[in-house]
């Protein structure tokens, strides 16, 4: 069985009174049990020259619908005021700027409309890394 | 200002190429990189089966560049939290599992909300961000 872990760690000395130290490690595993992820496109990075417009990154109906998928990104820009835009659907999620990144769980629900998950690039040229762990 | 570090690493053996991938990055506010997320609410919480909980109380200002960490914690592997926006599902954390994504409260039906499913979820969560309208008394 493969193995995937994800570790995170959110640290910050002046954000309270007290120390920010903030650490877990999860194993990613399919829905309901405790077999591990089997799946993934692997690391890849794409770059967006037509610049401000939808793409969708990954289609719903491509994979295994309400599963234990996770996507990761990462914003490889490093202009502060750039950002994409990512929705579900047409649900803006929210915005990850120039060095952020992001795990995201993702249903690839397609009971009503389909889940498909979007990017929108605030700017020309913007590069995104991108990876979907799939449980199918 | 508040300077709070984020950082990931992945590894995997799904390939044949062994992958490990770290990204580390300083939670800026929205298109600055002099001035660092100064706000934060960091609770823990159990969710009952059943009902559609929003986990966030107030509303942050909208488009900007808030983050939000949630972890299940519960340890039977059958329990998972969905997570949906407006109604819009997009994704579960299983027992274990956590998130941390960027958060857009675009509108007051953009909050998150989450659904306990199995059993009762123990679930933390922390959203750090630039600001909240809270509610007048």
């Amino acid at each position: 069985m493969a193995t995937t872990t994800a570790t995170l760690t959110i640290s910050s000395t002046d954000l309270l009174s007290d120390e920010l130290a903030l650490s877990t490690t999860a194993t990613l595993t399919s829905a309901g049990n405790s077999t591990g992820l089997t799946g993934t496109n692997g690391l890849a990075r794409k770059t967006v020259a037509g610049g401000h417009a939808q793409y969708t990154l990954f289609a719903a109906a491509s994979h295994t619908d309400d599963k234990a998928h996770k996507v990761y990104l990462k914003n490889m820009s490093t202009t502060a005021a750039e950002f994409f835009l990512i929705s579900i659907h047409d649900v803006e999620v929210g915005r990850i700027y120039a060095g952020d990144w992001a795990l995201i769980p993702w249903s690839a629900d397609t009971t009503g409309d389909d889940a498909d998950f979007k990017i929108d690039p605030s700017a020309n040229d913007m590069t995104l890394e991108y990876m979907l762990f799939t449980d199918e | 200002m508040a300077t709070t570090t984020a950082a990931v690493t992945l590894t995997s053996d799904l390939l044949s190429d062994n992958m490990s991938v770290s990204a580390s990055t300083t939670c800026m506010k929205a298109g600055t990189t002099a001035d660092g997320l100064d706000q934060i609410e960091y609770g823990y919480v159990e969710v009952a089966t059943g009902d559609e909980y929003d986990l966030i109380a107030t509303t942050p200002t909208a488009a900007k560049a808030s983050k939000l960490f949630v972890k299940n914690h519960s340890i039977d592997e059958t329990y998972y939290i969905a997570i949906t926006q407006n109604s819009q599902a997009i994704g579960r954390l299983y027992a274990g599992d956590w998130m941390f994504i960027p958060a857009d409260f675009h509108d007051a039906a953009a909050d998150i909300a989450i659904t306990s499913n199995g059993g009762t979820n123990k679930v933390e969560y922390a959203l750090f961000h630039e600001g909240t309208a809270l509610t007048t008394t």
